[in-house]
């Protein structure tokens, strides 16, 4: 069982003798009664013109129940009397369970308490799919059925390579200071580049991948086969590979030698690949980051016979690191139809909240990282953005203005829709991109946002997962399976350690200047300047 | 299960015809007639988790729960613990909201 949060309550002893009376289907006919408002709400189905309410006392306010056994409707008033706990006691046993008719949950009025069963958490949530899936069987949308699986898997010398490892090379002179932590210079204005190349410099997969010669400068066949065609007397201009560039720099920086060094051919490189980019100006950070994994993935992939979808990457190091998928779902909000979207995604671009912001409290789970439990205490109206804060922001189901309908194929009428967003698959290294630059069309300026934004150094991620935001769309049902999102035991976990920070400082045409990252377990500051 | 479930049991007719029904009552059975009482439940949902309060309740009885223990409580505990907090930490301006809807419904229903 791929659960891990929900431990089945035990049912009490009326629960039990009414499984046992109905078996072996007891809740199998409220699927026919059950009527689910969108976005997924579900409650009891009933005339619109026939207000439910106590047949002892006629109150409609109190929560209502309606017997399962003999559909009597009796209210549970916040004080004595409970005409429900009267109908339980007044006939023979039978009547116990009930249902709320607002909420569909089942509800003991001998015990006076919910109770849950899985049987019926299965029938709420076969009503619910059914209204959000039409009436087919929902099929997984295209671009997600070809898809192989993008896999990390971390490589170890094997007898043949060790040999060679131990004759050709000679230990590193050791000092006091880490591994790899070698400046790099800025070549004009090239504070963004430096930045970036110091986090990617330091994330384990990326520089395991390089340091373990996965690509080869030498034997690169992106820039061999151009020599070989040298021979023809063509006068070819050299043929880049932005891959062996990043080779280089591995090279240089964790070679022990301290002196600065300058990514010049890099950069060089760069300015080829991303010619729109190609200046002495300054630039953005994230664009820079987006521009060298695109670089990367495409130079790798051009000595692929099978050219396979944007983003599948199977052989590329930057996919296999990076890159993971987000579901998009538009719900109407009319009928219930939803339509989802997978879309490949290198890193996530979160919105700051706004500043009256909304504050959680992360519960204590029951597999704490590292023995350690986050609880952040909830204060109203305190406003500290948090990185989870916007996560959950991202992940909010919101209603999309009345200028954007969507035509919803069960309609066949544009409706209003409301759209979410959550994540179907983690990348083995999570990049979030908080968007501080506001453009005020208005006054044709960009000015920058400059909140504090408060980042754990552990995130769990599994309240984001698609799976999590399915779960709690339909109300925190007990969920016997797992429909297609089955296979979250092989899944890796999904909790996330925080290695690098690269932070910008001023105002909105300042460049970005402090690095902050994680060696060896010790966080390093570095700070740029720009001359 | 019987198929009367879809309907509530009839009210006994030589009971109290007319007199009983004050004018909460009324309103409360005109909104829920004309499908507005669904409306505005829809839109106050919205509202309060936008703002944040319903997560703020969870986080309450989260932490209700945690102290009485998981086995000891009762929904109606967590009701008559979280009411009184939930009602004084509603924004005024989702009060405002709906009752400018209200306001604005009666008028339409000329009550």
């Amino acid at each position: 069982m791929s659960s891990k949060n929900h431990h089945h309550p035990k049912p009490c002893s009326h629960l039990a003798s009414y499984r046992s009376a109905h078996a072996p289907n007891p809740f199998r006919s409220l699927q026919s009664c059950l009527h689910i408002r969108p976005p997924g709400h579900a409650s009891l189905r009933h005339d619109p013109s026939e207000i439910p309410n106590c047949a002892v006392c006629s109150s409609t306010s109190p929560r209502l129940y309606a017997c399962l056994a003999c559909a009597t409707v009796s209210c549970w008033a916040p004080s004595l009397p409970h005409h429900a706990a009267a109908h339980a006691s007044s006939l023979p046993s039978g009547h116990e369970i009930a249902i709320d008719i607002h909420r569909a949950e089942l509800f003991c009025c001998a015990c006076g308490d919910q109770v849950y069963d899985c049987d019926f958490d299965a029938v709420v949530v076969l009503s619910q799919t059914a209204a959000a899936y039409g009436s087919q069987q929902a099929a997984l949308p295209e671009n997600l059925r070809k898809r192989r699986k993008v896999n990390y898997q971390p490589w170890a010398p094997d007898s043949r390579e060790q040999a060679l490892i131990g004759r050709g090379s000679s230990l590193l002179r050791e000092d006091s200071l880490p591994r790899g932590l070698r400046g790099l210079n800025n070549l004009g204005n090239t504070c963004f580049m430096n930045s970036v190349l110091q986090a990617l410099l330091h994330t384990p997969p990326l520089r395991n991948y390089f340091l373990s010669d996965r690509h080869n400068r030498y034997a690169c066949q992106q820039k061999n086969g151009r020599k070989g065609s040298g021979n023809d007397g063509k006068n070819l201009p050299p043929r880049l590979c932005l891959a062996c560039d990043m080779d280089v720099i591995f090279s240089a920086v964790f070679s022990g030698d301290r002196t600065p060094y300058s990514p010049a051919k890099f950069l060089y490189s760069w300015w080829q690949h991303a010619a729109n980019l190609a200046s002495y100006e300054q630039q953005d950070a994230h664009e820079f980051f987006i521009s060298v994994l695109d670089g990367i993935h495409e130079k790798v992939e051009q000595d692929q016979c099978k050219l396979q979808n944007q983003g599948n990457g199977d052989r590329c190091i930057a996919h296999r690191v990076f890159s993971g998928t987000l579901r998009s779902d538009l719900t109407c909000t009319v009928c219930g139809f939803t339509s989802t979207t997978y879309d490949p995604c290198v890193d996530i671009s979160l919105d700051l909240e706004p500043s009256q912001g909304t504050l959680k409290t992360t519960s204590t789970r029951s597999h704490a990282c590292n023995g350690e439990t986050e609880s952040v205490m909830s204060s109203q109206g305190c406003g500290i953005s948090t990185l989870m804060g916007c996560l959950d922001r991202f992940t909010r189901p919101e209603k999309l203005g009345s200028d954007q309908k969507f035509l919803c194929k069960h309609c066949r009428v544009e409706q209003e829709t409301l759209k979410q967003m959550s994540i179907r698959k983690l990348p083995l290294v999570s990049c979030f991109h908080i968007k501080r630059f506001e453009h005020s069309s208005t006054r044709n300026m960009t000015r920058k946002v400059d909140r504090y934004l408060q980042f754990p150094f552990s995130l769990d991620m599994s309240p984001y997962l698609s799976s999590s935001i399915l779960r709690s769309r339909f109300g925190n049902r007990i969920f016997a399976f797992d429909g297609e999102e089955s296979d979250t035991t092989t899944e890796p976990s999904s909790q996330f350690e925080l290695f690098a920070v690269v932070t910008h400082t001023g105002q909105a045409d300042m460049h970005p200047d402090t690095d902050i990252w994680k060696h060896d377990g010790n966080w390093r500051k570095v700070k740029r300047r720009c001359n | 299960m019987r198929a009367s479930i879809n309907r509530p049991p009839t009210p006994d007719a030589d009971e109290d015809p007319q007199q009983e029904l004050t004018l909460q009552e009324i309103i409360n059975i005109k909104l829920i007639e004309s499908g507005e009482k669904e409306k505005l439940k829809e839109l106050l949902r919205e509202r309060l988790i936008e703002c944040g309060w319903r997560d703020e309740m969870k986080a309450l009885c989260r932490a209700f729960t945690r102290k009485k223990g998981r086995n000891n409580v009762t929904v109606d505990d967590l009701v008559h613990v979280i009411t009184p907090k939930g009602r004084a930490s509603v924004p005024d301006s989702v009060k405002a909201e709906l009752l400018q809807r209200i306001r604005a419904f009666l008028v339409s229903a000329a009550i």
